[in-house]
C-alpha cells in the first residue's frame, strides 16, 4: 500500500466534494479476485482521497490517545503521537477492508472517525496493561476505601447478598469475568486478548452474569423486578 | 468467597447488577455509534434504548462514544 502521509500532491477538487470517499474505492482496488499488490495504479483522486481519510484518522487517533493518555503514565509526546500514527495506519486499512459497508447512516467522516477511536483505544490499553498480569480471581476485593461507616451499614445487606448472590448464582467462570471486568477494571479488549475471546463474548458473558445476580437478588427481596425493557 | 462479610463499594455493587436488557453487542454497539452520536447532538431527547443500555454497561464502548462526541461538537 502507498504510505499516503509522504505522498505530496494537490487536493483535486473532485475531493473537496461531499462524495470524496468515493474514490477510496476504485472497483480495481475492491475486487476480491485481486490479491494484495495487484491493485492497479494508483489514480491521483484516490491518493488525495486516501490523504485525507488519512488526515481524519489522525484526527480521531490523537484525540484519543490524548483522552486516554493517564493510562500511560511513563509515555512522553513522541510516544503519544507514535501510538496515534500506528493506530490511524491500522484504522485506514480497516476503513478500506470495510469501506463496502458505509451505508450513509451518518456522515462518512462521523463513520471513519469511530475507526480510528477504536484503534486508538485498544493501543493506549493493550500498552497499558503489557506488563500486568491479568489474574481471574474468585475473590472480593478486600477492602472498601471510599465507603465510611455509616453508608457501610446502609449497603451492607445489599453488599452481603451481592455477595452470596456471586457466589451461587453465577458459574466459575461467569464470577472469574465478572471480578475481572467489574470491580479489578480489566478493560475488556485486554481481557479478550489475555483469553484468547472477543471482547462479544465477553459482554454477553456479563450480560447472562448480570441478569443472573438480578434474578437472584429480586428472589431474595433486595431488588425489584423491572418492567421488560423489550416491549416497553 | 473469602471473607463473605467484606463490603462492595456502591459503585461496584451497580456495575455488577446494570440492567443490560434490551442486548446489544459490543460489534452493533460499534456499528451503530456513529449515528447514534450524530443524533443524540441533533436531538438531546433522542432515544435509542438498545444503544443506551449497552452504552450504561459498557465502559469502553462508552468511552469510544464520549470520544466521538467530543470530535463532533
Amino acid at each position: 500500500m502507498t504510505i499516503v502521509s509522504d505522498v505530496p500532491i494537490s487536493v483535486p477538487d473532485c475531493v473537496h466534494d461531499d462524495n470524496w470517499h468515493l474514490h477510496l474505492g476504485e472497483p480495481h482496488s475492491l475486487d476480491p479476485a485481486r490479491s494484495e499488490g495487484q491493485s492497479g495504479p494508483e489514480t491521483p483522486q484516490r491518493l488525495a482521497a486516501q490523504r485525507r481519510l488519512h488526515e481524519l484518522l489522525l484526527k480521531a487517533t490523537r484525540l484519543q490517545v490524548w483522552r486516554l493518555r493517564h493510562q500511560l503514565p511513563g509515555a512522553g509526546p513522541t510516544d503519544l503521537e507514535d501510538l496515534a500514527q500506528q493506530a490511524a495506519d491500522d484504522a485506514h486499512l480497516a476503513v478500506l477492508r470495510r469501506l463496502r459497508e458505509f451505508e450513509a447512516r451518518s456522515r462518512f467522516s462521523t463513520w471513519v472517525f469511530k475507526f480510528g477511536i477504536l484503534q486508538a483505544g485498544v493501543a493506549v490499553r493493550r500498552q497499558a496493561w503489557r506488563h500486568r498480569e491479568v489474574t481471574l480471581s474468585e475473590t472480593l476485593p478486600l477492602v472498601d476505601p471510599d465507603h465510611g461507616p455509616a453508608s457501610r451499614a446502609e449497603g451492607a445487606d445489599l453488599a452481603r447478598a451481592v455477595r452470596t448472590a456471586l457466589s451461587t448464582a453465577l458459574t466459575t467462570r461467569q464470577r472469574q469475568i465478572m471480578i475481572a471486568l467489574l470491580i479489578d477494571d480489566v478493560p475488556i479488549d485486554v481481557l479478550a486478548q489475555r483469553l484468547g475471546t472477543t471482547r462479544n463474548a465477553l459482554y454477553k458473558n456479563v450480560h447472562d452474569a448480570r441478569k443472573r445476580l438480578r434474578e437472584a437478588l429480586t428472589a431474595s427481596g433486595h431488588l425489584e423486578a423491572l418492567p421488560d425493557r423489550r416491549t416497553s | 468467597m473469602t471473607d463473605p462479610h467484606q463490603p462492595l463499594t456502591s459503585d461496584a455493587i451497580a456495575r455488577l447488577l446494570t440492567d443490560t436488557d434490551p442486548y446489544l453487542s459490543c460489534d452493533e454497539c460499534f456499528a451503530r455509534i456513529d449515528e447514534y452520536v450524530e443524533h443524540t447532538l441533533a436531538d438531546p431527547n433522542y432515544r435509542d434504548v438498545p444503544m443506551d443500555v449497552h452504552l450504561a454497561g459498557c465502559a469502553v464502548c462508552a468511552e469510544e462514544a464520549e470520544t466521538l462526541t467530543e470530535l463532533l461538537t
